[in-house]
């Protein structure tokens, strides 16, 4: 997943949001749907991983049946390689996909959101030397990079995580100083400013608040990215060979010839788990930004057409029942 | 010729980036701590002959810079190095690669841009309903599943039952081929690759085809167009489709850079003999010449389709003038 | 027999939630041959989705009843297929703002050319040839017909649409603000291309703006919309001096001078609200004059002179001074 699911807004577009963090996101979750079930996915998700430890059914490292036994009453999804009870691998290696999820993408929001700011808020030479050296790192391909830095770097989750990071700061940073620099023009910045306020103090006040909600759709399409890259380089060889997390599960069902015993079992409900987590996380984030950027054009051309009422009376007191 | 220096600027800007990405590659490799090339006793399957030859040849035994500057010298004459793992020069063997992976990309590619652009329109046009709502999720769902994992399914699902062979480019055992049994046997190995690879990108052109489409259908140019009497397939056509052809063209063009790079787990899963694996196989063999090259083509046609893009752009869009 | 008869048109639009906005409440009119008629009032009083109606260009939220009748055929009776065959070839249309109402990547040339081809007016060369003088007919030079629209200025753009309107000879042109967005010198040289092309092609034209001035210079005859439907409706004469409608008046005075000799009144208040059902008068509450019967009973569209109709109470109560003479 090279490219990037959504492209940043143009600073001129920049709602005035006025409302609480917390109320926004929560606003959004009701009026659209697809942000509930986003929502609501991710929570649930974060819940199986926080409770991990209480539910897994059987242990992790023992075995408890036969190398890769079929799904049954007893082993639902059956055993993997080492007869040990899928289940209970995929609980838990929800909890290093996710954290490394949020983790990578905490890493790219630092990052990226230390270059926007100070390239929005500063503007002038800052800003053209960081918004260069921004571009110069999209240009470069991120897998192989990716890839290189963890041979280079040895196979560690804190690696992974600062690996990923790496790869993903430029989104966060586009949108930020986008949002800084929309932000930076509004007339109670510049009053403040007029008044003597320090420019940390400005930052902290008056534009971190207003950047938070597109902040919050670029972040949660970056932790499905950060998930995906995860699951790639653990493919690849490249991960914590002991961690447990759905991308060595998966590694682990590939190299130890799952596919050719038939184990299906093994192979698909890891991926069932990512592609649920990121199509949750995608849903979300969407609907956020479809929320701060509202489409109000009317499409002027449609399937469906306008209709004709019956003449007179009969036509206007038809008003309210549609066809 | 219109715009002639806003041509010239991408283009400075292409070579610039090419140019900082030839550099970042010899620090990464050089520079870094752990230093890879040098530390030639970490090479295995370095012969004494040629860790001789590759101490004079790279100038390992001189301060950086002066490596920094033989690294360009060899650079321009086309020298990317010689591989550790099989001692062939580094650009043969990826050429070679390169020439495997192109036809089984473009197969993909072709397949997700007409396959993603179709669903697309649909999905605009028939806005709300069921259908659109089926098809975008639909798209949606293939875009977030991990690729190896989609190759996997694919081969639970299709090998075995359908025939499709899983492994490399072409069956060892079928000697002496005539050249169009040998091209049928390629394909077979080709269609589960590259139909990974077209499941896996068709979903972002659906959305952003989707996406342009209805951003088209809402501007006022298209009430013009109905209040000239137009059928609605005309609309689409010769308004609709003209306008949003700029995002999506623009979108093609980029994304066709990152493919190359991004088959790297299809073509793992596959043991595709292409430039993916040769990465992945160069950092499991510690071979960094090859690493260093294969990420220094890869990047360049990165920039290179970047270029390609803006310059479609500017075609496209007779407002481009700055 | 009119040339355009509109009788009882009335819009709906679905709201989210289940309500409707009632944006064109029973409108009727008549358009002669060659007349040049405006259509006035506020933003949100409904004259651009009448317009629009009559063409069909209506979204699909909409929901329309009425008659509108063409050469005493009524094009609306069978929705979007009886009206497009009538687009562009019989009544034609330049929109606000035609920055965007011109498709940006194609030529000005071909989108001319564009109905004349469709409806079979010309074709090919003989097309091109014709575009080129209804360039030269808006005051163009016909070497412009293979240039871009941004390649031209805000009022040469307007300009363009307008030929491009007239490119299928239609009987009817509707213009929906022609001029805003433009400074007032490209404004007036607008309206007099306007109105000499309508002269000269014997077209009758339909103008909607809120701007008085505007109609003042362009059109003959007016009628005055408020909430939805139409209050007043007469000569441009009658109007100025004898208003038989509050609203009418109050617009009148509410214009600037450009002396500055009169006073500017502007009317307080706001529109009512249209997703609801309206009680009474709706001007009621804005109106300096209203009284008890402007309550609960809504005002009819009446004939008090030639060609001179009004919607208010006012006019039934006799032997009383009108409804107020401008001095």
């Amino acid at each position: 997943m090279s490219i990037n699911l959504s492209t940043p807004t143009a600073a001129a577009e920049v709602p005035d949001i006025r409302r609480t963090r917390g109320g926004f996101l929560w606003q959004v979750i009701k009026d659209r749907p697809s942000a509930a079930v986003g929502a609501g996915i991710l929570l649930l998700f974060i819940a199986i991983s926080l409770l991990a430890p209480y539910i897994e059914p059987f242990g992790l490292r023992t075995q408890v049946g036969p190398v890769f036994c079929r799904p049954s009453a007893k082993h639902l999804l059956g055993c993997d390689d080492g007869g040990i009870d899928m289940v209970s691998l995929l609980i838990q290696g929800g909890r290093i996909s996710l954290a490394v999820g949020f983790a990578a993408t905490l890493v790219a929001v630092i990052i990226g959101g230390g270059v926007g700011i100070l390239a929005g808020y500063f503007g002038g030479a800052t800003d053209i030397v960081l918004m260069r050296i921004t571009d110069y790192f999209l240009v470069i391909p991120d897998v192989p990079l990716m890839i290189i830095l963890a041979a280079l770097l040895g196979p560690s989750v804190r690696n992974i995580i600062l690996v990923i990071g790496i790869l993903l700061w430029t989104q966060p940073a586009r949108i930020i100083r986008a949002q800084v620099k929309s932000v930076r023009e509004r007339v109670y910045v510049k009053r403040a400013r007029s008044l003597g306020a320090s420019n940390t103090r400005i930052i902290l006040k008056h534009v971190l608040p207003q950047i938070a909600p597109l902040l919050i759709a670029n972040t949660v399409i970056t932790i499905a990215i950060a998930i995906f890259d995860e699951t790639a380089l653990d493919f690849l060889g490249l991960g914590d060979p002991s961690a447990i997390s759905w991308g060595t599960i998966l590694e682990h069902a590939f190299v130890r010839t799952a596919i050719s015993s038939g184990a299906w079992w093994a192979v698909i409900p890891e991926g069932v788990c990512v592609t649920v987590v990121i199509m949750g996380c995608y849903l979300l984030g969407q609907a956020v930004e479809d929320a701060l950027n509202p489409r109000l054009k009317v499409a002027h051309l449609s399937v469906r057409r306008f209709r004709m009422r019956p003449l007179g009376a009969l036509g206007a007191a038809l008003g309210g029942a549609r066809p | 010729m219109r715009g002639a220096d806003y041509v010239l600027k991408r283009a400075a800007f292409a070579l610039i980036t090419v140019f900082a990405a030839i550099t970042l590659n010899f620090v990464m490799f050089r520079a870094l701590p752990g230093d890879a090339v040098t530390n030639l006793s970490r090479v295995p399957k370095a012969t004494p002959e040629l860790k001789h030859a590759l101490l004079i040849q790279f100038g390992l035994d001189k301060p950086k810079w002066e490596q920094y500057l033989i690294y360009l010298k060899q650079l321009t004459h086309a020298n990317l190095g010689v591989s550790f793992d099989n001692s062939q020069p580094v650009l043969k063997n990826l050429k070679t690669d390169l020439a495997n992976t192109i036809p089984m990309v473009t197969l993909g590619t072709v397949f997700s841009i007409v396959f993603g652009i179709l669903t697309g329109i649909l999905s605009a046009w028939r806005r709300g309903t069921l259908l659109d709502q089926v098809s975008t999720n639909t798209a949606v769902a293939f875009y977030s599943m991990p690729t190896q994992w989609l190759a996997l399914m694919l081969i639970i699902l299709m090998a075995t039952r359908y025939h499709f062979p899983t492994q490399g480019i072409s069956d060892p055992f079928l000697l002496n081929p005539t050249p169009w049994a040998h091209i049928k046997d390629v394909l077979r190995h080709m269609f589960l690759p590259s139909l990974t690879l077209g499941l896996t990108l068709y979903g972002e052109y659906t959305l952003v085809v989707r996406s342009a489409m209805l951003e088209t259908l809402g501007e006022d140019y298209i009430l013009t167009a109905r209040a000239k009497g137009l059928p609605p397939s005309q609309i689409v056509r010769k308004h609709a489709l003209r306008n949003a052809m700029l995002p999506i063209a623009t979108l093609i063009a980029l994304s066709l850079g990152y493919i190359v790079a991004g088959t790297v787990l299809i073509e793992y899963v596959f043991s595709w003999p292409g430039i993916g694996r040769a990465v992945v196989e160069a950092v499991h063999n510690r071979d960094y010449p090859m690493l260093q090259g294969a990420f220094l083509i890869l990047t360049v046609s990165v920039v290179f389709f970047n270029f390609v893009a803006d310059l479609l752009y500017f075609k496209l869009d007779p407002r481009v003038t700055e | 027999m009119s040339l355009l008869e509109v009788r009882d048109l009335h819009v709906w639009f679905d709201l989210p939630g289940g309500d409707e906005l009632h944006a064109v409440q029973g409108v009727s009119f008549s358009l002669e041959r060659g007349e040049r008629l405006g259509l006035v009032g506020e933003s949100g009083c409904g004259k651009t989705t009448t317009i629009l109606a009559l063409m069909g260009l209506l979204p699909p939220s909409a929901s329309v009843s009425g008659q509108v009748l063409l050469d005493d055929e009524d094009i609306l009776a069978g929705g979007e297929e009886s009206l497009r065959p009538h687009r562009w070839t019989d009544i034609a249309m330049v929109f606000q703002g035609a920055m965007n109402a011109l498709n940006p990547v194609r030529r000005v040339g071909s989108q001319i050319v564009e109905p004349m081809e469709l409806h079979d007016v010309a074709s090919g060369d003989a097309a091109r040839k014709h575009a080129g003088e209804l360039l030269e007919m808006v005051g163009i030079p016909a070497a412009r017909l293979d240039h871009f629209p941004h390649e031209f200025s805000g009022g040469m753009r307007q300009r363009a649409a307008m030929a491009m309107a007239l490119a299928c000879n239609p009987k009817v042109l509707l213009a929906d603000e022609p001029t805003t967005a433009l400074d007032v010198m490209v404004q007036a040289q607008l309206l007099e291309l306007l109105v000499g092309l309508t002269k000269d092609l014997g077209l009758s034209l339909i103008l909607v703006t809120h701007d008085l001035p505007v109609v003042a210079q362009v059109c003959d005859r007016a009628a005055v919309m408020y909430a939805g439907e139409i209050v007043e409706a007469g000569p441009m004469e009658s109007l100025f001096h004898e208003p038989r409608h509050p609203y009418t008046r109050l617009l009148f005075a509410a214009t600037p001078d450009l002396l500055g000799e009169e006073e500017v009144v502007s009317i307080p208040g706001s529109p009512p609200r249209l997703d609801r059902p309206l009680v009474g008068c709706p001007f009621r509450p804005r109106c300096d004059r209203a009284f008890e019967r402007c309550v609960a009973e809504r005002p009819i569209l009446k004939t008090i002179d030639a060609g001179h109709q009004a919607a208010c109470h006012l006019n039934d109560i006799p032997a009383r001074p009108t409804v107020g003479a401008t001095p």
